[in-house]
């Protein structure tokens, strides 16, 4: 069977278009769900679903009228640095000795507390931290989200430091380099991009993660997606609230995601082929 | 020279090799000790639990495999695996099928515009919750805007979660939404890697893309498709977040996947014994699935 | 009969034997007893403690207590309840609870205090216990403990659409037969509305569902068995499937109140047969203010006997101060609060509430407001409390009422087989102890 020469210049269009299909798919939900965050309150639930519509801030306004919003996003901010932070001061160091050793149990191990499923944490933990009297506490919140970060950082930085020519720490051995050093002085910084994008997937997906929060943090700490459910409830049918705080909610890891796309995207291929 | 050099670091090592091999230990020991301290406990307890069963007076007794006997016999445990693996299988295969094809065309691409990648980021960076919101608002027979699409250009509506038959496959696509992207960047990153010689040897051959594909691209990209596998593996058998947003593991039991049947034994039916038991038996479900994946990638590396 | 009677309604005020009982202890009683104390507060985000928790800075200027709340949506707000008090912690001090649903449940798990000492001995003058509905205090009352406070009363009703209605040529529903014959008479008159919508989501349901089984002369359980199978239990759930399958929106085996009350508000359903509560809900933005009815549901072959329940104020057993707490839910639960929410669209479960000028002069202002007081009369006259079956294992119970009900819609089996599965499923559930 011979197929029939297709030029480059056709296939290359063929390519861009179906490029194009796909990015329209991604998207479509993710406007339409930004749009309705802008539709009058009523309008969301509209059929047949208007496109033109007078856009207001009504939504917005009434979400953080109503609700601590911010005060939340400040939790989950607190909750979420803490967390990727311990995850990267903790991880950094395991990752390098694991590259170095090439004993990966310890990787595993962090990784095991991934694949039970996150519901059978909850009663544990909750008595765990009530007997250190942590309930409530930012510190429990952060420690929780960091089993979350810390695989994360692990996994992301075992390629690239595997990727650091072998040769480069014998170097420096010879020059008497501890190992510690190597890896603070030599290694850490060959790998700055690596750091960032683990830094950034933690952040995100410490951001995202909704379980926790939701026995370990009290009224005061409740974190912005543990607090998301309420937006929504009984007594009220506001989709076009619950819309925008949706998109609100989203803004920060797809906003910081965009900003670091370029690394991302190389830190997620290279992980892939080694990991 | 290199030989030299390497004689050198051999006598260096047998003298610190002990330190080095300490320093080592201690540049991991932060991370292991932290893990252990805050699974061990939980592991232990959820153990302990499922020896015990809340009995519905509430009084609390030890009663061994109990729990586990029960399972064996509970028809909705049996369906909850069924549903739990179809939604893996389907949600799988859909992420790889559309993953390689999407990381295909990206390869195709001389260059990636940031436009694109971040699209191609954006929903598995979206919070699952805010992901399964949105479906819910869009899919809703009655008020959402997919039905008005499918009416609108002539095709029929569905009732998308609510139909017993279509919620495994809507919520198998609301998940391929959100993580064929991710897929699709991985496999992207072991295309990259793959040594052009191949694709010029096979070009002198005269072999159609096609073949080249099937032949070569595939086979050369099996470990990376493995290692997609494993990643989505260990969150699609622990299916959680959307049902819980959206469906609660309905209509009737039709979504009723393991973890959301364990999360309602404990949380709604207050049989936290049962639900204990339930949890550990789809964590070592979802352990020996990650295992036995290792073994594959080994086998499939080149 | 497990069937608990609502007598101490609002038309048969017992106000001359108001504040009698608590007289005794009145005297002496302070508010800033437990002055700079904190109380937390687990609270189920719904149109209740939206009422009440407008009036937080009143409670805490009032008793000099800090009142901590924590609200969730209820399937959240239940999963850390459970949490906290397995691990019985003293974390918190007041939750909210819906006796009907887990009452027994948690009674027998020890997860309440006992009220009847502090209701007894630590009242306000005006806190009017004997002022509370009967039928609610009995409801919430375990192996002779009362487990929670009554805070407001409600039960599902028909809202139905005047204008739709006439436009039809329909008379308002005068029996259950009566919404079928209408139902239809809608759908061939006006297809662009759905002509009737209730819950259809499995562990929702129960709520709406018992009162057509009960309208219709069934009963969950007749001696100690499962009776879904019985004509009547058949007839009832025959004819709500049918409703929904053949006259609801499409998908409404996931509809439960948001979807529900969504759909009315936006005009596109004839009739709803939905919770009390929604009233705000489905008036928002004023568009079905006009055209709305609201009647209880009508009768069946076992006359009416509307669903009746309410949200408890309850202390936690493993609190570490429940007298402070107590003062707390005496204040939620007092005439002066009732009244606060009363005029906020929540109904209050005291008589001598139905009377008051100021409660009177809200409930005029609208006719469709007068329409649900009168049907909220109703209810506590003839109310039942029985939401799925009369055993501790309640929650369980409605699961399998649900999925009977959801194997009917979806045509999954017919109404023999589905009421023999679940007779079959509840029975065991029964029998467990």
């Amino acid at each position: 069977m011979t197929s029939m020469p297709v030029s480059d210049a056709v296939l290359r269009r063929l390519n861009t278009l179906q490029l194009a299909l796909a990015g329209i798919i991604i998207m479509a939900p993710v406007a339409w769900m930004v749009l309705s965050s802008f539709k009058p309150s009523f309008e969301v639930t509209a059929y047949p679903p208007s496109l033109i519509f007078s856009p207001t801030a009504e939504n917005y306004g009434e979400l953080i009228k109503t609700t601590p919003f911010f005060s939340y996003a400040v939790n989950s901010l607190i909750v979420t640095v803490g967390s990727a932070g311990i995850g990267l001061i903790f991880g950094i160091p395991a990752a390098f000795a694991v590259s170095w050793t090439r004993i990966s149990w310890p990787a595993i191990l962090t990784l095991a507390a991934r694949m039970a499923p996150g519901t059978l944490f909850l009663l544990p933990w909750y008595v765990m931290f009530r007997q250190v009297g942590l309930i409530g506490s930012y510190t429990a919140l952060i420690l929780s989200h960091a089993v979350i970060t810390l695989p994360i950082v692990i996994w992301v930085l075992l390629p690239s430091f595997d990727n650091i020519p072998r040769s480069v720490f014998e170097a420096a051995q010879v020059d008497g380099c501890s190992v510690t050093r190597i890896l603070w002085r030599i290694a850490l910084p060959l790998v700055g991009s690596g750091v960032a994008v683990a830094a950034i997937l933690a952040f995100v997906f410490s951001w995202n993660y909704f379980l926790f929060a939701l026995v370990l943090s009290n009224g005061d700490t409740k974190t912005l997606i543990a607090a998301a459910f309420n937006f929504v409830g009984e007594g009220s049918t506001q989709w076009g609230v619950l819309m925008a705080a949706a998109t609100l909610i989203a803004l920060p890891p797809l906003v910081l995601a965009t900003l670091v796309q370029r690394w991302l995207v190389a830190g997620l291929t290279l992980g892939a082929v080694k990991g | 020279m290199v030989a030299l050099e390497t004689a050198v670091i051999r006598e260096g090592e047998t003298s610190g090799q002990n330190q080095q091999r300490l320093e080592l230990a201690a540049l991991s020991a932060p991370a292991v000790l932290f893990t252990i301290g805050m699974i061990a406990f939980p592991v232990v307890y959820t153990v302990w639990l499922s020896f015990q069963s809340f009995s519905s007076t509430g009084k609390q007794s030890f009663v061994a495999f109990g729990n586990y006997a029960k399972l064996i016999s509970d028809n909705e445990f049996w369906h909850g695996l069924w549903v739990t693996l179809a939604l893996y299988l389907l949600s799988l295969l859909l992420q790889l099928v559309l993953g390689v094809w999407l990381a295909l065309a990206l390869f195709q691409a001389e260059r990636l515009s940031g436009i694109v990648r971040s699209l191609f980021i954006s929903p598995f960076m979206m919070p699952p919750v805010v992901a399964g919101m949105m479906w819910l608002v869009i899919l809703d027979p009655s008020l959402g805007a997919a039905n008005y699409i499918l009416t609108s250009i002539g095709l029929p509506s569905s009732d998308w979660l609510a139909s017993p038959t279509w919620v495994i496959p809507t919520i198998a696509l609301i998940d391929t939404w959100q993580w064929a992207p991710y897929v699709a960047l991985i496999v992207l990153g072991g295309l990259q890697s793959l040594p052009p010689s191949v694709y010029e040897a096979a070009q002198i051959d005269g072999a159609s893309p096609f073949k080249t594909l099937q032949r070569i691209t595939l086979p050369l990209l099996l470990p990376t498709i493995v290692t997609a596998t494993i990643l989505r593996s260990v969150d699609l058998l622990r299916f959680f977040d959307i049902i819980y947003i959206t469906t609660q593991g309905g209509p009737g039991n039709a979504s009723n996947t393991l973890n959301i049947y364990g999360f309602r034994a404990g949380f709604e039916f207050f049989n936290i014994g049962y639900a204990s038991a339930l949890m550990l038996t789809l964590t070592t479900i979802v352990f020996g699935a990650v295992l036995a994946f290792n073994r594959l990638r080994g086998a499939v590396a080149w | 009969m497990a069937t608990r009677s609502i007598v101490a309604g609002f038309t048969l005020c017992v106000i001359a034997a108001g504040g009698v009982v608590s007289a005794a202890h009145g005297a002496d009683f302070d508010w800033q007893k437990f002055h700079g104390k904190t109380v937390t507060f687990l609270a189920n985000n719904n149109p209740v403690s939206q009422a009440l928790l407008t009036h937080k800075a009143d409670f805490e200027k009032l008793t000099g207590i800090t009142l901590k709340v924590d609200t969730y949506q209820e399937q959240q707000m239940r999963q850390r309840l459970v949490t906290v008090m397995n691990a019985h912690s003293d974390e918190a001090d007041v939750f909210m609870t819906l006796p009907s649903r887990e009452g027994a449940q948690f009674a027998a798990a020890g997860w309440y205090e006992d009220l009847t000492p502090m209701t007894k001995n630590e009242v306000a003058p005006d806190y009017d216990y004997a002022g509370l509905s009967r039928a609610l205090l009995t409801a919430a009352t375990y192996s002779g403990k009362l487990t929670s406070m009554p805070m407001n009363i409600e039960g599902p009703v028909l809202y139905y659409r005047t204008d739709i209605f006439k436009k039809c040529g329909v008379d308002q529903p005068k029996s259950i037969a009566d919404i079928e014959t209408a139902a239809k008479k809608i759908k061939a008159c006006d297809p662009s509305i759905t002509p009737f919508v209730s819950r259809g989501l499995k562990p929702a349901l129960p709520y709406t569902f018992s009162n057509f089984l009960h309208n219709m002369g069934g009963s969950y359980m007749v001696d100690g068995k499962s009776a879904l199978c019985t004509p009547k239990g058949k007839a009832a759930l025959d004819t709500y499937s049918r409703l929904l399958r053949d006259y609801g929106p499409p998908g409404v085996v996931n509809y439960s109140f948001p979807q529900i009350s969504a759909l009315y508000r936006a005009g596109r359903a004839a009739m709803d047969f939905e919770a009390s509560n929604e009233l705000r809900t489905v008036m928002e933005g004023g568009e079905r203010l006009q055209d709305t009815a609201l009647i209880p549901l009508p009768p069946g072959d076992g006359g009416q006997v509307p669903t009746a329940i309410g949200w408890g104020i309850a202390i936690s057993a493993y609190s570490k101060q429940p007298e402070a707490a107590w003062y707390f839910v005496q204040w939620a639960t007092s005439p002066t609060v009732q009244k606060m929410m009363a005029v906020q669209g929540i109904a209050p479960p005291r008589s001598s509430l139905a009377n008051d000028p100021d409660y009177r002069k809200w409930i005029d202002e609208e006719p469709v407001r007068k329409q649900w007081q009168a049907a909220l009369d109703v209810l506590a006259a003839k109310g039942a409390s029985e939401v799925g079956y009369p055993i501790v294992a309640n929650p369980e119970s409605r699961e399998f009422i649900g999925q009977a009900v959801q194997d009917l819609i979806l045509k999954q089996k017919t109404v023999d087989q589905a009421c023999a599965d679940a007779d079959k499923a509840l029975n065991t559930l029964i029998a467990q102890k």
